[in-house]
């Protein structure tokens, strides 16, 4: 029979012989991460699984863990990469072979590749990217923008249905609903909310299954917001995967993105309507209402100079006439020197009418003559 | 989203401006066009400002 020993001993002597083998070394590996949960800031550790896949077989399988002085890693890694630390996830890291009573046997993580993993996401990012052109005939690469079924759709000139996928309680939903609700040309809008996560593991799943809602009904909308708040903790994962690309980018209605980044473009903002922030889109939808506002101000004011100057012609018009009248009135003509000839109160405009001996009345400016004809001759032409 | 109602509303004010502008609009047809222009106006500031309905819609 085998000696009988107490866990500890045999923990111990685990331990000694790992500790033997392993001692002072460390190792750079790359794994997938699993069993992460969310951080406990009650704990100064966190502890996941590493595992090695080949297809859909678990090649190979160990605990690892961040102690105190590993923690700091991890948001390093979420700053540099934009990606948040979520099962999945294949990380390069700098690890050491521990035993510890308690957990037995462990990776202690000592360092991550941010860098590293930030090459990955990018050379990701570009095979998406190129798929997504080469896959699809509405997706166009002109002169380094890319042009999609969905970023060129017309936006309608007058926004007020907002279909609005975004997370509960999340800055990026209250933002945006603010700046609408707020906006100070008191415009209306009807905002119908879908809400999901958007950050995480299954995040570009839950998106598009709105998106996919939304689509039902999509003569109810004018438009789709998709926003999300700047914060720490940015993921930009989902909106760099292909479905989503895709399908966002072929979306029949359009799309306006406000996923609070400045550093960073997702492939979804390229595949639509990127506005950098939630309050951005809201205050270009706003715009987008009082630019159509401003042109029925156009035609209003059009309307009214053309009353004023029509009314201001028709008066000038009436005083010119008044002023001819008035020049060609008789008075008016005696005023200025000439006369005017009668017989028998008769106006002679023929004088072959007037003949020797006429008795003829010259009235002129406030008196008239009586006078009898007594020659007649022809004007010569410089007489007059 | 149906836009009709603006989009036509928008138009026929576009049309109505440019008749009310022209050379050949007598004098006594003006009130009457002035007063379809502004009832026009009046309905697009009024839609900018207001939901027809609240739409009622099945989320999930």
């Amino acid at each position: 029979m085998s000696p009988k020993i107490k866990l500890s001993e045999l923990v111990d002597q685990i331990k000694g012989t790992l500790q033997q083998r392993f001692a002072g070394e460390v190792f750079w590996i790359t794994a997938e991460i699993t069993n992460v949960k969310p951080q406990d800031y009650n704990r100064s550790y966190r502890f996941i699984t590493f595992i090695e896949k080949e297809g859909n077989t678990t090649k190979a399988q160990i605990n690892g863990v961040f102690w105190s002085s590993a923690l700091g890693q991890i948001d390093e890694f979420e700053k540099i990469t934009q990606q948040s630390f979520v099962n999945g996830l294949e990380l390069t890291c700098k690890v050491r072979v521990a035993f510890n009573n308690r957990y037995g046997l462990q990776l202690e993580v000592l360092e991550i590749d941010s860098a590293y993993a930030l090459g990955r996401i990018e050379m990701e990012r570009q095979r998406t990217l190129e798929r997504l052109v080469q896959e699809n005939e509405s997706i166009k690469l002109i002169d380094g923008q890319f042009k999609t079924f969905n970023n060129t759709l017309r936006l309608p000139t007058l926004i007020q249905h907002i279909g609005l996928i975004t997370a509960p309680n999340s800055d990026g939903q209250r933002d945006f609903k603010k700046e609408i609700e707020n906006n100070k040309h008191e415009y209306a809008f009807s905002v119908i909310e879908f809400l999901t996560q958007i950050q995480g593991d299954h995040a570009h799943e839950l998106i598009l299954q709105q998106l996919r809602l939304i689509e039902q009904q999509k003569e109810k909308f004018d438009l789709v917001v998709i926003v999300r708040g700047g914060g720490s903790q940015t993921d930009f994962k989902p909106f760099d995967e292909y479905e989503l690309a895709n399908y966002a980018a072929n979306f029949p209605l359009p799309i306006l993105t406000g996923i609070g980044h400045d550093r960073n473009t997702s492939i979804v903002d390229l595949m639509c309507f990127q506005h950098k922030t939630p309050t951005k889109v809201a205050t270009f939808i706003i715009e987008r209402n009082f630019e159509f506002e401003s042109q029925i101000f156009d035609l209003k004011e059009r309307i009214s100079s053309r009353v004023k100057n029509l009314l201001e012609d028709a008066s000038s018009n009436l005083k010119e006439m008044k002023r001819l009248i008035k020049s060609l009135s008789p008075s008016a003509i005696l005023n200025r020197g000439f006369a005017i000839v009668t017989i028998d109160d008769k106006i002679i405009t023929d004088p072959k009418s007037i003949k020797p001996n006429a008795q003829l009345k010259t009235l002129l400016k406030n008196e008239s003559i009586y006078s009898t004809v007594t020659k007649k001759e022809i004007n010569e032409a410089r007489d007059i | 989203m149906k836009q009709e109602t603006y989009s036509t509303a928008y138009a026929k004010l576009e049309k109505l401006v440019e008749r009310i502008e022209s050379d050949t609009l007598p004098l006594d047809e003006l009130a009457d066009k002035v007063k379809q222009a502004n009832e026009l106006i009046l309905f697009c500031e009024t839609k900018l400002r207001t939901i027809e309905k609240e739409v009622n819609l099945k989320i999930r």
